[in-house]
């Protein structure tokens, strides 16, 4: 578009054809009040605030919908726009009641802070005022429409970026209530991106309600750890607690969103259940010690039921930070272990981790087409599925290969139900029609697969794609063949000449991936683990009631009397009780610094943001210290900063995959246990508005119609504690459990 | 010359003792100002700022909503207040302290009072008898409110004109 030059306040500036004047005087820092206006939403231009005078036309123009044109001199402070703007204030003003002082966005509320400029001190309006009547729209989200403006901002969000139509507004002239229209309320990952657009005091955040005042609170920057991608966030915390969490612009990252579960997952820091004294268990009793103690208990343990070395097994959860899974491999590594795993609950981990995508996140949203495999990614990834919708409304097309059909935000061209146990065989036709189509031979492996129009289509749209992705998702991870299924992903990818976004395993595991936490030579793995050559286990940020794939051999591992289990946790429950013989209690999200690695491979450091409650101590110095006192050589850190650049060093290990071809029966009934989004690491579990929320809710299995009979299942039924839901979305021979509550039994 | 005769005239004859002797045999007969403390008391202005009180609805409510202004507006950071929801989904404190060992009660906290739940009472005369006891709480605070608010009530409404 061609440049032209136009002139405000008097200051010439270029601008381009078509902006509006508003994204001019952004840009140029001069102030123009604004309500309805947002720059990622469009424009709606009915809150009338940001009127300004252009010389020409007879009356004040709104800023936000008024294209600027070669020589347009525009006025924003004269006395025409100033006297619009008091005016249309002073409107603004009637129906907003005064309850600034109980009022949550008291402090940071774009009105009081527009009114303090614009606003007049004496009110006009003797009338009654508008009272609007709430309806309840869910357990994140306190909403006082008495105080909305009508600037439609949240509507419009819930239409245009989180895809969702279930706010909108009812009624005409003064009677106009923004309302939800369903009674559930609002059922979106980014619900409470709602509370940061609204500009009033109408939505705001219900876990904080009457927390804190916002000018108290001491903000500091982090990044998000729930997801693949690192959302940059700034955390608010106040007498030592975290009390809110917003979101920080980064236009590469996470624009201006977040998703809610790294909204709101702060409320699990200060549950009940975080450990936070040194526990040791002596003769079967817990007794809470001083550090000293509980690191001399740790250190005999480990010297007295290690006979070897390699009798060592360590083992984190996908969430601890870069600095830890480093410090943690090389303590492992310097006392001659191997024995080193992430991938607690992946069921097959014949190849030695291939995580690497070869897409970044902003490329994802000018892709032409994605195959969706194995992933809801709507509510696994929030945000890159976010960009996969705005590629949508682009014009993207999108395929998928479920074992359930899934309510993704956006438009699918064809999603394929396939059972987990005959993904292998789906995948292995469209190879060989991708083979047939473009003409390559056919491996013999593939002989007698017959590929079906579906088979076909599915080829067809991956051979036409110029830029076009295949996704992985996570539902993968507990199927017994992903590994031969990501090599034949990789294979697809390789003939297509598309690119891979590999989201199988969420939160921070690439960066364990990059400092190597896994077996590279011979050590024993996360399931070779469990058995009586492992006498000393570490675990780091594990809940053995939720993470391992393999809960009952992890279990009887455990129990076992001879060996020890040393469990640096920040909360403690009963099986941690059952399961361990000391607790060192740990620094959770925002407690510490640490480093986070995303998806796309993208470094994001952060600092602490409060200090961790109790005696509890970030997780590098624990294992520096146990490292120390173990008198193992090269852990002369003073800083977690030295840790990340050595980590970060240190060469990426990699493993080559070998070529895996697994004969699997498929006509069994499989099943799959998915956690539900707010049920996936420790501290969201814990988050009592996450879990009261609809998406936290879920707990379901879903079986089709003849699998229940073939499993003698009613609607009403349990199955494996969860309830039971009948529906044709779902493929056959299969039961997909979707819940927030603990793994009960594996698939099978 | 003359400065100095006139200086020893005055000097023998006792002029500055009988300058004094005229002031107190004047106040001896004069109306008497001493007040008799505690017994007795000054008058006080209505806008005089005293020990804080926190204040009540008629119907016996709490004023205070826990907006926090004059935690904000403290010039010496004398006030501690915490907030929550109470179970009729109002918002209340949980502590309101006034530490009256850093308050310079500067009247700030009463004015910025949206609901004026926080005033500064007539009240000066008061004493702590442990270090601790400079703290006032919420309840101690109340209990303050409770026993004056006639004397509040009454002081605000002489001012009432003037504001």
């Amino acid at each position: 578009m061609s440049e032209i030059e136009i002139e405000i306040d008097g200051n010439l500036v270029k601008a381009k054809q078509g902006d509006s004047i508003i994204k001019i005087a952004d840009r140029e820092g001069i102030e123009v009040p604004r309500f309805c206006y947002h720059k990622k939403l469009s424009v709606a231009a009915n809150c009338r605030m940001c009127l300004v005078d252009v010389e020409g036309a007879p009356k004040a123009q709104p800023a936000c919908s008024t294209p600027v044109a070669n020589g347009m001199k525009v006025h924003t402070k004269n006395d025409k726009a100033k006297f619009a703007q008091k005016a249309v204030m002073e409107f603004l003003l009637i129906n907003h009641p005064l309850d600034c002082p109980i009022c949550d966005q008291g402090g940071e509320c774009e009105l009081q802070d527009v009114a303090m400029e614009y606003g007049s001190d004496v009110s006009k309006f003797n009338e009654g005022k508008r009272i609007v009547p709430d309806k309840g729209i869910g357990a994140l989200i306190q909403t006082d429409m008495t105080r909305c403006i009508h600037c439609t901002r949240c509507v419009r969000f819930g239409a245009e970026v989180a895809g969702i139509v279930e706010m909108g507004g009812t009624g005409r002239g003064e009677g106009v209530k923004i309302e939800p229209f369903l009674t559930e309320g609002i059922q979106s990952e980014l619900s409470g991106n709602m509370i940061d657009v609204c500009p009033v005091g109408a939505l705001t955040s219900k876990p904080f309600r009457y927390e804190a005042r916002t000018w108290q609170m001491n903000a500091v920057p982090s990044v998000a750890r729930h997801d693949l991608v690192g959302s940059n966030i700034i955390t608010q915390s106040y007498r030592g607690k975290v009390k809110r969490v917003v979101a920080r612009d980064n236009d590469s990252i996470n624009e201006t969103w977040i998703s809610d579960r790294d909204r709101f997952s702060y409320e699990g820091l200060s549950h009940e259940s975080r450990a936070l004294k040194p526990k040791v268990k002596i003769d079967g009793e817990w007794q809470e010690v001083e550090w000293q103690e509980a690191l001399d208990f740790t250190i005999d343990g480990i010297k007295n039921n290690a006979k070897n070395p390699e009798q060592l097994g360590v083992l984190a959860s996908k969430y601890s930070s870069l600095e830890e899974y480093f410090l943690m491999q090389k303590l492992a590594r310097s006392f001659g272990s191997d024995n080193i795993d992430f991938r607690i609950d992946q069921s097959d981990l014949s190849d030695g981790g291939s995580l690497e995508s070869s897409i970044t996140l902003s490329e994802i949203e000018s892709i032409d087409h994605a195959l969706i495999v194995g992933s809801y990614t709507r509510l696994e990834q929030p945000m890159i599925n976010h960009r996969i919708r705005k590629a949508v409304l682009n014009g993207a097309s999108v395929n998928t290969i479920n074992s359930k059909q899934f309510d993704f935000n956006f438009n699918t061209e064809l999603d394929l139900l396939s059972a987990p146990q005959k993904i292998l065989s789906t995948l292995h036709a469209i190879l060989k029609s991708l083979h047939l189509k473009i003409g390559t031979d056919v491996p013999k492996y593939l002989s007698k697969v017959i590929p079906d129009d579906v088979h076909n289509k599915i080829a067809d749209d991956l051979i036409a794609s110029k830029n076009g992705v295949i996704v992985l998702g996570e539902h993968l991870n507990s199927n017994p063949s992903s590994s031969a299924i990501t090599n034949l992903i990789f294979q697809i990818a390789q003939i297509t000449d598309l690119k891979i976004a590999n989201l199988m395993l969420s939160g921070n595991s690439h960066a364990a991936e990059r400092v190597g936490f896994m077996p590279t030579k011979n050590g024993m793995n996360a399931i070779s683990m469990f058995n009586e050559n492992t006498r000393v286990f570490m675990l780091m940020d594990v809940d053995c009631d939720y993470d391992f794939i393999n809960l009952q051999s992890a279990a009887d591992c455990f129990n076992n009397e001879d060996v020890f289990v040393v469990s640096m946790s920040s909360f403690e429950n009963e099986s941690l009780h059952t399961n361990a013989n000391v607790i060192l209690p740990m620094a959770s999200y925002y407690e510490a610094s640490g480093t986070h690695i995303n998806f796309d491979g993208l470094v994001q450091s952060f600092s602490a943001s409060v200090k961790s409650p109790g005696d509890s101590k970030p997780g590098w110095k624990i294992i520096k210290v146990l490292a120390d006192l173990l008198e193992l050589e090269g852990f002369d850190y003073i800083n977690s900063t030295q840790v990340k650049d050595e980590a970060l060093q240190s060469s990426k290990l990699k493993s080559s995959f070998d070529d895996v071809n697994a004969e699997i029966d498929d006509s069994q009934i499989t099943t799959h246990w998915q956690y539900a989004p707010y049920a996936t690491d420790s501290v969201s579990r814990r988050a009592k508005a996450l879990q009261e929320s609809n998406i936290g809710m879920i707990n379901s299995a879903f079986v089709s119609k003849s699998t229940a009979k073939r499993l003698d299942i009613n609607g009403d039924d349990l199955y494996l504690g969860v309830p039971v839901s009948i529906t044709d979305a779902v493929a056959e021979d299969y039961v997909f459990v979707h819940t927030n509550q603990a793994r009960r039994v594996e698939g099978g | 010359m003359m400065k100095k005769v006139k200086k020893l005239v005055n000097d023998f004859s006792l002029g500055e003792l009988r300058t004094g002797l005229k002031v107190t045999s004047k106040e001896f007969v004069n109306k008497k100002i001493t007040v008799q403390f505690p017994e007795e008391r000054t008058p006080i202005s209505p806008r005089f700022r005293g020990l804080h009180a926190l204040r009540r609805y008629p119907n016996g409510e709490e004023r205070c909503i826990a907006c926090k202004l004059c935690e904000a507006v403290c010039p010496a950071n004398a006030i501690t207040i915490d907030s929550e929801m109470r179970e009729d989904g109002t918002r209340r404190t949980t502590q309101y302290d006034i530490d009256l060992f850093k308050c310079i009660f500067c009247g700030f906290c009463e004015e910025a009072c949206p609901v004026d739940a926080i005033v500064e009472t007539h009240i000066f005369d008061y004493a702590f008898e442990s270090r601790e006891g400079s703290v006032i709480d919420k309840k101690g605070l109340l209990e303050i409110g409770d026993k004056n608010e006639s004397a509040i009530n009454k002081a605000r409404e002489e001012d009432s004109k003037y504001r």
